[in-house]
Order: structure tokens, then sequence, then C-alpha cells
């Protein structure tokens, strides 16, 4: 189905976050009576895309156009008006309130000023009949139905809105194969009424199976719009890595010897649901990389093996010694002499309005003190030395670390954990968000750290400093190693196929 | 990134003699200096040395209880559980001087305990069971006066307090200096050693920061936020074991004018009451700030309702000036 002019168009938009570019120039068509699809790394820009679409955000450039007239959406609530509703991967349901209750929660019937419930119920079976979940009771808790029925509940909610859009975020990322085949039936039909449907996965197959045009984002741009069907996945793979950027890594020496136990090795470690049967080692000198999508498991492994996770099965051994790790405290004593550099900064690795002297010193106050009083001397001594080490740039150690730079920021979180001198570091994403220079010399350092003898642990969004620092990567899918590549093996063709999943004939046939 | 770089870089901008000096602070050193004007306004005596010795006096009770209060509200708690704490302090230290000699001699050892004991179930229920402490505080709080009804039948405690007890809340050094000054000055020193320069007090101050981050640095949190209450528990009976000597005797409800003025003091001396920033000497300046206050009420003989009413509205309005710092900053 052709019309001659787009439902929507996005022409030229930019976004910036601090230096770090989002979007850039991105242009996208959607028609009505198609799905959509989305393709692109982690990072692409594809969520920020959508984020624009929806309202969310606001571009820092470019414009868009809703049936040939220019709109600007202030708020959420504008681009809902206009007819764009959002589904996000996150569930948005209160699990307190009934279905009807959820279903029309942002603008419920009323009537004398107070909720109309007879009306409200019956908005709510309309747009669940619609959405394909006629069986779900209206009045029915949402947090007693299972998780496919909530998404039944949660398109309900956004087809209540009348959109004209419908944007599916990963919004079939929870669910099981059956559960996916229910949600595209409605689709289909939806898509039969002459919705627009924007659909973004990382699930190739879901896409290959729904998909009528799909557009690949890189760097912030769309890359390619082509219809479904015309491109094989290994072209796909092609387009979404791009072969435009290279950064100067250090050269990946090979650790020196395999005598003895490696330092840290994992058996058969499970959690919940979310970690299954991971086994692995990292060797004294070694870097070893986890790759695979964003959320497959991960952050979950590197929180468990660092003891804040409760509830694990299976072994961890530290120099060939079972060893329990209950907690970060027990994580980074001297007997296991281990260190998290975290995800997020802010709100896990600095407290923000105390000093950099506060906030080097204090993962390594058990070192620093006798007694439980810190020994001041041998505190400045230790910070003065870190702050050249990691060339600190900072206007003195008491100054709140909250006004450093993001990368100065980052190099404080690592030099705290220097502090303690850990034999097992591990990293989770630590160079997102900071500037180049400042992730070059990240990478010289943990090359200088395993040379050293440190085993490192290393996990990252950015393909290429999985390539350019490891020497063997774990892809991670789904809470299990899929795969694990080592030396040349690592080519981002061969991350980006296994971290979807895909069978290894579409990527030998690249 | 720009947003947190501008709202700390403020602090390093400002002229570096008074970096150090908290505004919160100079604030409530300067209400001190305008409420002793406007008090001499009515009176003379208001500025004479034995009227100040004696304003410092009643206000080193308060300063003890408002220092345990300091160190569970700088971790981003609250401790409640004040009234009885110092009721229990009290009435147990003077209980225990029936006895025998031996009574006598543990009065103040045996107060501190069971203030100690009840501040540790506060952190449990903090800490570990993770119930909010305004609730558990509460709860604790509420047993507590009912253990001490039981204890007394409901009358008024008969025991008096020991010799050592009248001895620290009554006495004078020289120069009119009372005992409880000294000792309100000790448990400060101790306070401000432990919150600047040990572990405990980084921790603490981390702690109410960024929780999650202290957690992963490998800070025991939930044994530090246990600790925290048990000294808000310990120094609360303390409080009470002096006011029990101040007044040679315990009494049920002795406790119940503390739990607001020290949460005053506290807030008024620039703790923020979300926890992670303030300096003890606020705490001092808040303590001396609510005691001149309730006693120029009294001169002013502002009866007890509208004394309650003038505090409560300055409590809020501190909270507002300093709440609102606190959210542009993070």
């Amino acid at each position: 189905m052709e019309f001659a002019q787009p439902l929507l168009r996005m022409e030229g938009i930019s976004k910036r976050y601090g230096g770090v570019r989002a979007l850039e120039q991105a242009g996208l068509e959607v028609r009505g009576g198609q799905v959509h699809a989305i393709l692109g790394e982690n990072g692409a820009g594809k969520s920020t895309l959508i984020k624009v679409m929806a309202g969310v955000v606001a571009p820092d450039g470019g414009r868009m156009l809703l049936e040939g007239r220019e709109v600007a959406f202030a708020e959420p609530a504008a681009a809902i008006r206009a007819g764009i509703a959002c589904i996000f991967q996150e569930l948005s349901l209160i699990p307190d309130l009934s279905v009807a209750d959820n279903v029309v929660i942002d603008s419920p019937p009323r009537r004398f000023g107070m909720i109309d419930h007879r009306a409200q119920r019956r908005l709510a079976e309309e747009a669940l009949a619609r959405a394909g979940g006629e069986d779900i009771h209206p009045l029915a808790p949402v947090k007693d139905l299972p998780l496919s029925r909530r998404q039944m509940v949660e398109i309900a909610k956004a087809l209540a809105r009348k959109p004209r859009i419908l944007i599916l975020d990963e919004a079939t990322s929870a669910l099981t194969a059956a559960d996916v085949a229910k949600i595209f039936a409605v689709l289909k039909r939806l898509r039969a009424e002459g919705l627009a449907l924007l659909y973004i996965s990382h699930r190739m197959q879901e896409i290959a199976e729904i998909a009528d045009v799909c557009t690949v984002f890189r760097n912030g741009r769309n890359v390619a719009t082509y219809e479904a069907g015309t491109k094989t996945l290994a072209e796909v793979v092609e387009l979404m890595i791009g072969r435009e950027y290279s950064h100067a890594f250090p050269t990946v020496a090979a650790p020196e010897s395999d005598a003895g136990p490696p330092a840290l090795e994992v058996r058969d470690l499970r959690w919940a649901e979310r970690l299954r049967d991971i086994s692995f080692s990292v060797r004294a000198g070694e870097v070893v990389g986890l790759g695979g999508l964003d959320g497959q498991g991960q952050r979950e492994l590197l929180l468990a093996l660092f003891g804040v996770t409760k509830g694990l099965s299976g072994e961890i051994r530290i120099d060939g010694k079972p060893t329990n790790i209950a907690s970060p405290r027990a994580a980074k004593s001297k007997r296991i002499g281990m260190a998290l550099i975290p995800e997020d900064r802010k709100t896990e690795g600095l407290m923000l309005p105390m000093s950099v002297r506060v906030n080097l010193s204090f993962a390594a106050l058990d070192r620093l003190s006798r007694w439980g009083v810190v020994d001041r001397d041998a505190e400045t001594e230790a910070i003065d030395e870190m702050v050249r080490l990691l060339a600190i740039r900072t206007d003195g150690v008491d100054v709140p670390v909250g006004s450093l730079s993001g990368g100065n920021q980052q190099k404080v979180v690592i030099a705290k954990w220097l502090m303690v001198r850990p034999r097992i570091i591990l990293l989770n994403d630590p160079t997102r968000g900071i500037d180049i220079g400042t992730k070059q010399e990240i990478y010289a350092l943990l090359r200088r750290l395993a040379e050293s003898g440190a085993a490192i642990l290393f996990y990252s969004t950015d393909y290429d400093e999985l390539i350019g620092c490891c020497n063997r990567v774990l892809v991670l899918y789904d809470g299990a190693i899929k795969r694990t590549l080592v030396g040349a093996e690592i080519t981002e063709r061969a991350l980006v196929a296994s971290a979807l999943n895909i069978a290894a004939g579409a990527e030998a046939g690249a | 990134m720009s947003e947190t770089a501008g709202g700390g870089g403020v602090a390093v901008r400002r002229v570096p003699l008074l970096r150090h000096i908290d505004p919160a602070v100079a604030t409530a050193f300067a209400c001190i200096v305008v409420l002793l004007l406007i008090g001499s306004l009515y009176s003379r005596e208001f500025l004479s040395p034995g009227y100040l010795l004696q304003q410092l006096k009643v206000a080193s009770f308060l300063g003890v209880i408002a220092t345990g209060m300091m160190i569970v509200i700088l971790l981003g708690q609250i401790d409640l559980s004040v009234p009885w704490a110092v009721a229990m302090g009290g009435m147990m230290a003077c209980a225990a001087t029936a006895h025998g000699q031996i009574g006598v001699i543990g009065a103040i050892p045996f107060g501190l305990l069971c203030g100690v004991a009840l501040g540790l179930l506060n952190g449990f229920g903090v800490a570990y069971l993770r119930i909010p402490s305004m609730i558990i505080t509460l709860a604790v709080n509420a047993v507590a006066q009912g253990l001490m009804v039981v204890h007394t039948g409901g009358f008024s405690p008969q025991d008096s307090a020991s010799a050592a007890m009248r001895f620290i809340a009554t006495g004078e050094v020289a120069f009119g200096i009372p005992h409880s000054l000294i000792v309100w000055a000790i448990i400060g020193a101790g306070t401000v050693f432990l919150l600047n320069r040990t572990s405990y007090g980084r921790a603490v101050y981390a702690i109410g920061n960024r929780e999650r981050a202290a957690f992963l640095s490998g800070v025991d949190t939930q044994r530090a936020v246990m600790i925290a209450f048990a000294i808000s528990g310990g120094l609360s009976a303390f409080g009470g074991i002096l006011l029990a000597g101040y007044a040679s005797k315990a009494a049920q409800a002795m406790g119940d004018a503390y739990l607001l003025p020290a949460i005053a003091a506290v807030v008024l001396g620039g703790t923020s009451i979300l926890g992670g920033r303030g300096s003890y000497i606020g705490t001092v300046a808040g303590v001396i700030l609510i005691t001149l206050l309730q006693s120029i009420l009294s001169v002013m003989q502002i009866p007890e309702s509208g004394r309650q009413v003038i505090y409560g509205a300055v409590i809020l309005l501190m909270m507002l000036l300093y709440g609102r710092g606190r959210r542009a900053e993070g």
C-alpha cells in the first residue's frame, strides 16, 4: 500500500546529550497501513528517534511533518493528542489498579466530575477487543495477569488513545514465541485497519515475519531504507555495522602463561531467569570481554560476581579455590581482591556532592586507617599518586567530585578502585558517555593493569572496544553465553551476528 | 553533567576564606545573636554571664540528645523514639539505684545500656528488616512507653537519682561552668572526631549521600546504620540520665519535650534532613538557638501552645530554605 504523502515525515532531526551525538540529521517516513521496522546497534539512535516522535525529548534541530503540516511536541501528551501512541519495553501499567482503570488512565470518562465507571468499562472492553484481549476481564487487577496478557492490556491502553501511529519499542522482548504470535495477529489486523506501526526489535526473525519496510540506523543517522525481504541477514548486519570509525587501541598482548589455576573461574552460575548456566574463566593478565545486546544478563553477571545478588547457584573459584562472595565488602577483601567499576557513576560509583578526596579513598579506607581512624597523611599520599597516575584534571582534591567533567569523574571511579589494588577487575561499560580522549586513556590503563597481572572482565556496549581491548569475548544472549570469540575471531561481524543469535551460516555468507 | 558541574562549581569558586563556612551555620549563629539582642531588650539580665551559662547548661541536655539525632539524620533516617528513650534512660538509671551499692555504681551504665538496646532494635528494623525508620522508631517508642508504664505501675517513679548522676548534671567546675556543659563538650568532641576522622564517619556521610554507591564500595551499610541508631538510643538515654540527675528523679513524660527540639536543632544547624550533609558545629548552633528561642518565648510569657506553633513554623521555614537548595544541587 503506497500513499502519495507519508503520514509522518521527520527531516534532519538532530539531538545531542552533552558531548554525545544521539541523532544527526536523521530522517524517517512513516506511512499508514504498514509495519515499519527500525534496526540498529545499541546506541544507533533508535530510541532517541522514538522519544522525539513521542514528545519525550525535544530535538535540537530538524522538523516533523504530520500529514504535511509541521508539528512540534512540547510534551508526551501533545504527541498523544496528535495520534502517536507508544508502547515501551518496560510496562507502564499500575499493578494494583484494574485493567479498565489502566486502559483509560490518562483520560478517564467523567460524569459530574466523577469517573464514570460504566463508560470506562465500555471503553476498556472496546479497546481490549481491538487489541485481541477480549477474554481479559476489565475489572481484574493487572497484577493478577500473566506477562503476555499485560502486554495486551498495554496495547489496549495505547489503542484507547485512538492513535494513527503506534510505536512498539522492544515490546515483545519479554514475551515467549507463542505470546509473540498472538501479538503479531493483532498487529496485522491493526495494519489492515490502516494504522502506521513502527516496530523496534533486536529479534531479526520477528522483523522478517512482520515488517513491510525496514530502516537501518547507525551512529544517529538513517543509513538505508528498504522493502522487507529484499536484503539478506548478512547485508543487514553489514549495514548496521558500517565501516567508518576506528579508534586507536593498544596492542593486545597474550597472557603470559597458562600455568596454575585461573584468577577467576565460574561454573554453572545461575540466578533466577536472568543468568543461565554461565561457565568461564579469566586468567591473570587476560582481558575478557562481555558482548551481546544490551540487557542480556551482562550487568547481572558482574553484580553476581561482586556479591550483590542473593540466591545464586553454581560455583565461583578464586585462584582455583571455591569461594563464597557474600557482599561487595567480601569481594574487595584481600582474600578475593575484586573491584567493580559500576555502570552508573552518578548513582553507583560516586557520591557527587562529596569531595574528590573522600570519593577517591572511600573504597580503600580499610587500608588507609588504623583502628578505624583515617591516617590523613597516608590518604593524601595515596590520593596524590592516583591523581597523577590517571591524570585526573581537578581543581584540587577538596572540590566536590560532581564539579569534574564526565571523563574525569569516571577516572575517579576507576582510581578509587585501583587504590584497593585489586587482582580481579570487573568493568560495567566504563566508557559510556565520556569523550574519546579519556576513552583511550582508559584502554591504555586496562592494558597496563592486565600486563601487571590483573584479571579483567569487561562489559561494553561498544563493539569496537571489545575488539580493540580483549583477548576473548563471551557473547551473552538471554542470560547465557552463546559464543566465545578468541583473538582474531573477534570481529564486528562475528560480534553482531552472535549478539543477534543468528546462525553461523548467515555470517559466513557475508 | 553540566548541571551537576554548575551546582558543585559554585562552592569551588567561592572566596577561599569562606569556602568552609556553611551559609546555614552562619545563618544559625546570626540568629543566635539576633535572639540575644531581642532578649536584652526585655531584660538586661539576658547578656549576663550567669544567664548565658544557665542557658548553656539547659542546652547541654538537648545537645546530647541532638547529637545522636544528627548522626541518624546524616544517614537520611530519623529517630522518633527519642521521647521514651530519654525517659527510659532516666528511669532505668534511677531504678538501678534501688539495688544496693552495685546498683548505685552501675546506674549510669545501666541506663545507657537500655538506651543502646532500644537503639539496636531501631537499627535492626531499619537496616536488616528494611522497615522505614519513621515507622519502626515510632513503634519502638510506643513499646518503650508501655514497658516504662508497666515498670512504674503508671505512677511517677519513686527511685531517685544517684549521686554521680546529680554530679554530672548539676555540679560546676569553676567560674560557674556547669559539669553538664563539659559532658556535652566531651561528647561533641568525640562526635566531631567520629564524623571527620574515622572511616565510620565517612561511611555515614556516604550512605546519606548515596547508599548504593557506599554499598558497592564495600561498606557494610547495614551495620553502619544499626550502629548509628544504637548511638542515638544511647545518647538519648544519656540525656535522660542527665535530666534525671538535674531533677533528682526521673518522670514519666520527661522526654516528650525533646523530640521536636532535637530534630529542629539538627535541621536549623544546616544538616540536610535528606542526609549526607551537615556539620556538628551547625548542630551546636541549632541547639543553642532552640534553647534561646525557648527561653525568650517564656520570658515573653508566650504560653506553651504558642511556643509549639512557633517551633513548628520555624522548622518548616528552614526546611523550605534548605530543602530547595539541596534539590537544585542534585
